[in-house]
Order: structure tokens, then sequence, then C-alpha cells
């Protein structure tokens, strides 16, 4: 067994992991971040969908290589197929469109191709990378440093750092070794079910379906893949329906408002996953030890997208952690809080509004006045004034 | 409250699709997951929730008595 030391190891090379290394390391900290996959980003558990402005803000330029196709707009439908379109290449011509001088929205990202560019972007800033390696435990020691425990390609390794980063996602093992209260309720956690497939058209829109029928608890969604091909998928909540996400999506396929658009579509992927429609972690931190991501659950919870405050709150966890450390701190549980209260204060209290607006949609017992309020809310949401469009 | 017996799960494994969600729901301590990612299979599970059954998307998990 061998020790190295570093500043930081990051368990978990995902948007979260990979963005708070590299914010770090261009703060002069030595960064070690493992990752227990062979390939980044696969398992694709994800829809992929990230805004220009969450790219923009912490310095990712939007490359070929991991983009799918970029988004100009979204389409929301009621539970009857009735639509709300918000086009910005309609609502602000003169700055959304294909056209030369003009900028999409945002993108459908190819995750394997995403999570890898990032973690090469944080490779080229100084980290150090190690696929094919798995966080076990850690311990903090009396001198205010921690050995955390890995294995890598079935070698046991020690690595000493300052702080652990838990970044290994929704699953994360790392928020337990510390006690955090991880656990996410079954009301809250949406089991997901996607196809990428061909022969479904899509126009440049994220489309979203609500409605009890189709997607109870959550959502349907038709999002653009590139090349012609497209994403359909839904969440569901277990606890509001007695059918799985599988027979959910079956039905929305062949029997939706959409079924003649769906006639021809062949399956060509099939993924999943849990996706929280939950409040952040009350506590993200403790001796040692701070988690980011979907690991604290910085995940919005109203859209359950992840990879905007993802990227966010690696930034933020970055720059925290290079003052920090660089100003020689004390990693103490009670020091290391001033992480959270600046993630709050940057992020972290609208996913707190955006969660209590959730909860109050799916707290309506009457499934008609449930439908109608999600919709609504939906539409606002994506709308050029809404209060949320950042996160 | 009475106590719930514990169980050994099974993952039928041609339909799962390593999505996570079964680990993500699990209230169990660190370490309990099978080394395709899902919850642990073959060992007892002393809390029985059943969470993980309740949110595979394909319905792919069972319990028998441990």
């Amino acid at each position: 067994m061998s020790t190295s030391q570093y500043d930081l190891v990051i368990i978990g090379s995902g948007p979260a992991g990979a963005t708070t290394a590299r914010f770090a390391a261009e703060q002069g900290l030595k960064v070690l971040l493992v990752d227990k996959r062979q390939e980044l980003g696969a398992p694709i558990q994800c829809s992929g969908a990230v805004s220009r402005h969450a790219l923009e803000e912490v310095g990712v330029a939007p490359e070929e290589e991991f983009i799918h196709e970029p988004i100009y707009g979204f389409g929301i439908y009621n539970e009857k197929g009735e639509k709300k379109t918000i086009d910005y290449r309609q609502l602000k011509a003169e700055e959304y469109g294909q056209e030369e001088g003009k900028k999409p929205l945002g993108y459908v990202v190819d995750r394997r191709r995403f999570d890898r560019y990032l973690m090469t972007q944080a490779e080229r800033a100084g980290v150090e990378v190690w696929l094919k390696t798995e966080g076990l435990s850690y311990q903090p020691n009396n001198d205010g440093s921690c050995d955390v425990y890995l294995r890598r390609f079935n070698q046991a390794i020690t690595a000493r750092a300052r702080v652990l980063v838990g970044a290994d996602g929704l699953q994360s093992q790392v928020g337990k070794w510390a006690n955090l209260r991880t656990h996410i309720k079954i009301t809250e956690l949406a089991s997901c079910l996607q196809f990428i497939v061909d022969q479904v058209e899509t126009d440049g829109l994220l489309e979203i379906i609500t409605g009890h029928e189709w997607a109870p608890g959550g959502y349907a969604w038709v999002f653009p893949k590139g090349h012609g091909y497209a994403e359909i998928g839904l969440g569901v909540i277990p606890t509001m329906t007695d059918k799985n996400a599988q027979w959910h999506l079956d039905q929305f396929i062949k029997h939706s408002f959409f079924k003649e658009r769906f006639r021809n579509s062949r399956i060509l992927e099939i993924q999943g996953g849990g996706v929280p429609l939950a409040s952040p972690l009350r506590t993200q931190y403790a001796d040692n030890l701070i988690l980011v991501g979907d690991a604290a659950r910085h995940v919005n919870p109203i859209t359950g997208g992840g990879i905007h405050t993802a990227l966010s709150g690696g930034a933020i966890a970055g720059n925290f952690l290079a003052d920090f450390l660089n100003q020689g701190r004390q990693p103490t549980a009670a020091n290391l809080k001033a992480y959270q209260d600046g993630w709050l204060e940057e992020i972290g209290n609208k996913m707190w509004q955006l969660y209590e607006v959730k909860t109050d949609i799916f707290r309506t017992h009457d499934i008609r006045q449930r439908d109608a309020l999600l919709f609504q809310t939906m539409s606002g949401y994506f709308s050029p004034h809404s209060e949320y469009k950042k996160i | 409250m009475s106590k719930k017996e514990p169980v050994i799960f099974d993952i039928g494994w041609n339909a799962c699709i390593n999505c996570g969600a079964c680990v993500a729901i699990c209230p169990k301590e660190a370490g309990f997951i099978s080394a395709f990612d899902t919850i642990a299979v073959g060992r007892p599970c002393d809390i029985a929730c059943l969470l993980c059954e309740d949110i595979c998307p394909v319905s792919t998990i069972t319990h028998k008595a441990a």
C-alpha cells in the first residue's frame, strides 16, 4: 500500500467533480480526481439538456465534440396535447437562431463525450485523473488531513487529502461515509426511462408533456438528439402509480396524442435513471468533506435538470476550496459550512424556492387541478421572464 | 411497528438497464452495492423496505426471505 498527498481528492468525474477539480487546480491546488468507471458518462442516466449560459458561466466552449444538437426553446404540452410554444427564435429573434451572429439557447449533449471533455479540461489544468478507481471509505486524522481509501485496478491505495469531495452522483456513498442524511424519499425520486429513437421529427425545441395520465408525478419529454434522432422519455413517482416507468412509456408512445408521430419510431438505445425532484441536502459538509452535484442533490426540483446545477456547484466548490485551503484554514465541519452558505446564496436558496413550488403542485389532490398547475408552472418556468431561468 | 424479516434481492440482469435508481433510493449503509452498481444481491437486507423494487423502471428486482 502506498500513500500520496493532495489538497483535494474528488470522487466522481461527472460535470460536478470535473468542474470542481478544474477550478481548484487552476488556483494552485494539487487535485486527484478518481472515477470507478472505464468510460465516463456511461451508462447514460440523463437526457443531456443544458443551457448555453450554464456552459459559458464555467468557461466551457460549446464544442462539436460533445454536442448532439442545439436547442432554441421549448414546447410545453398539457395532458390533451395543447401546446405552449416558447421559441426564442421568435421571442428574441435578434439574439437566437441558426443564422450567423446568432446563438442557440442551449444544447443536448452526449454525456459520454461531454463528461470526457470536462475531465480532459481538468487534466489540462493540472488535475491528476485516475479511472477504474473506486472510493472505499475515508478517515479524518488528528493533524487536520484525512485518508481516503481507494481501489485502483484491484490495488489498494491510500491518498492523503486536506478535503475529500464527494461528487459521486445520486447514488453517493461518500455522503454515507460521513453519516450525512442523504436518504431521498420515494415520493421525491422519479423513476425514469428513455429511448433514443430514429424516425421522430423534431424542431430544435425541448418538448415537455405534462399530465398525470402520461407521467404521474413527473412529465414526459421528446428531445432532439442530432442526426435525425430523438429521445422519448418520462419519469414517474412510484407512489402515484401502480405501473412502472416502462409501462407508462409504452402507453405514451402507443396511445398518446403523439402516437401518429411515433408510429415509425425505432429504438436505438435504452437508458434510465432516478431523477430527484427534491430539495438540496440540508447538510452538504462534514469534517474534511464536502458534497457537490447530484451527491448534494444540486438538482432542479421542477425540471429534474442537473447538469447546469452540477457545473455551477462545481465552480462554487472549486473556488471556495482554493480560497479556503490557500488561506491555510482547517477543514473542520464548522469551517466548511461556509461552502454551503456560499452555495445557498448563489443558487441554493432559489432551488429551495423551486422545491416549495414543486411541493405545492404535488400536494394538490385533484388531478385536473394538479395537471393545470404543473402545465402552468412549466410554461412559466421556461418563459423569458422567469425568475428561475438561470438555474 | 413490527420488524420486517430480512430479504435477499435477485436482479433479472437481462432487463436491468444499470440506471442506478435502486442504489439512489436505498437507505442501507454505504457499500450495499453489487459489482454492477445495483443494490447488493446474494446477501441479506435487514431493512427490507423494498423501495428498490418500487423505483426500478423495468421492475427487474425481486426478493426472497433471507
